[in-house]
């Protein structure tokens, strides 16, 4: 038997496209080679940050990191509708976003960045300090004034891909847990996959493969010959002891790495992009299999970032930080859709993914059910690196 | 439940305090063991204000959170990861006592 098409990888985009997939009548099957959201989907701090990011103004960054925007305006939508298409809670809370300036220099690049955004139809505003601390009386006084955007906020990341996986499977897809790749190649005019689950070897044909395999998806693809340019990024997230909700708002800092937020139970959620450090081989490469290490060194600034602009936080307790593994493209933006060395491979990775996921997993669905690509994505698509696959014969 | 007495040397006592009362412990032990060697079970209380106590005595599990004074605040910790200490005030419950 010959599947319409195969997902590898059980994260948030894999869940997202079987469900949508299987909605449309084309019964996927899923193999995840560990457990159902056990990678980046999961390990993410759950920000739904819609504003442009801190990391597309550093000095250095693509200039068309800006252009995310127009997929975070439909993102925004995608998210308000998924509670209800899901029909099930997800602590989905989008009641607004800061993103915070300290000073001058700050302010400035947040007041170019909210025209920039208005220009590209984000509705951002420019608050003043006294504004944005009349929206949360505990900001520090010095804070100067903050870009405001009132569907901002976030969402649960250990419920998300359950919720999808769960939706999936009563549509007809096929979930198989514990089931990992080993090889992959083209056949004819389908791809064949060799599986191996539960300690036996078995193969699988498909007409399309979705490879949504987070930080494990530039390695997998090179193991067909192919170049799909993603870095790994290892992060680190914290969490604190519960307080009194005082915080409704995803809070973000202009010039520093920095997001935090209060979830339902009152803890606060602090990360922004702090690196871990990933274990290593025997050979030196990074063990994309293993949880990085904690960097007290970063845990220590990203505390401190989070604290100066929120003193109350240093009267709380650290009850746990934990670390993850997602990864960037090599512009910084997500690289969705089929790569043009092998037809009928489709590729989602690369950065904002927690945001951006449900989103993109129905461009993707989109994309095989009508066997074009949605034009919403066409700046995102793979084929903007075609030119790195130019010698390349897939194996 | 009582310390191994036979054929153990311990360092000579040390008092620490928990929820107010005094409570002898030995340099070296862990806050967990004090407290469990002192008959206190409950650690803290959950949101529905039932009783956690500890449960995997390594710092993975996080059920033995206690209150620990730090200056005029008080710090949540793992009471398994917390070493005994001359002084030093453990609380089951937030702003004790």
């Amino acid at each position: 038997m010959t599947h319409e098409v195969l997902i590898i990888g059980g994260g948030l985009l894999g869940c997202a496209a079987a469900w949508h997939l299987a909605r449309a009548g084309l019964a996927p099957r899923l193999i995840e080679a560990r457990g159902i959201n056990a990678g980046a989907s999961g390990q993410n701090a759950g920000s739904l940050h819609f504003q442009i990011e801190r990391r597309f103004l550093e000095p250095g960054a693509s200039g068309q990191g800006a252009q995310i925007v127009r997929l975070n305006t439909l993102a925004i939508e995608e998210w308000a509708g998924l509670e209800e298409e899901l029909s099930r809670p997800l602590d989905i809370h989008m009641h607004g976003g800061l993103m915070l300036a300290e000073n001058e220099a700050d302010l400035a690049l947040l007041a170019s960045k909210v025209a920039r955004e208005n220009e590209l139809g984000l509705p951002t505003q420019l608050l003043s300090g006294t504004e944005a601390r009349g929206l949360v009386p505990r900001l520090a006084p010095h804070i100067c004034g903050a870009a405001w955007l009132a569907r901002e906020g976030h969402a649960n990341p250990r419920i998300l891909a359950d919720a999808f996986a769960d939706a999936a499977r009563s549509e007809g897809a096929v979930i198989e847990t514990q089931s990992r790749l080993l090889d992959l190649r083209r056949d004819g005019e389908s791809w064949q996959a060799t599986i191996e689950h539960s300690g036996r070897i078995v193969t699988a044909r498909a007409r399309h493969v979705i490879l949504a395999t987070g930080h494990w998806a530039a390695r997998v693809a090179a193991r067909m010959g192919l170049n799909i340019p993603l870095y790994l990024a290892p992060l680190m997230m914290s969490v604190t002891d519960r307080t009194a909700p005082f915080l409704p708002y995803l809070i973000q800092h202009v010039g520093k790495r920095l997001s935090m937020k209060q979830t339902d139970d009152g803890n606060m959620v602090i990360g922004g992009g702090w690196a871990s450090a990933p274990q290593k081989m025997a050979d030196g490469l990074p063990d994309l299999d293993a949880p990085p290490y904690l960097v007290p060194d970063n845990l220590r600034a990203n505390l401190e970032v989070a604290a100066g602009v929120m003193p109350c936080l240093r009267a709380r307790s650290l009850i746990r930080s934990w670390t993850g593994m997602t990864c960037v493209s090599a512009d910084q933006l997500p690289i969705v859709g089929e790569v043009p060395a092998a037809p009928g491979l489709f590729v989602a990775a690369g950065g904002s993914m927690f945001t951006l996921g449900p989103l993109l997993a129905r461009m993707l669905a989109r994309s095989i059910i009508e066997r074009a690509m949605p034009e919403e994505i066409a700046l995102f698509s793979a084929a903007r690196f075609a030119h790195l696959n130019a010698f390349a014969v897939p194996s | 439940m009582s310390r191994v007495a036979d054929g153990v040397n311990r360092p000579a006592p040390i008092t620490i305090e928990i929820d107010g009362a005094a409570i002898p412990a030995h340099p070296g032990e862990t806050l967990a063991a004090a407290m469990i060697a002192a008959g206190v079970y409950r650690m803290r209380d959950d949101r529905s204000g039932a009783p956690r106590g500890m449960l995997c005595n390594m710092g993975t599990c996080s059920e033995c959170f206690v209150w620990i004074a730090d200056g005029q605040t008080w710090r949540r910790r793992r009471a398994c990861l917390t070493p005994v200490a001359g002084g030093l005030r453990a609380a089951t419950r937030e702003g004790q006592p």
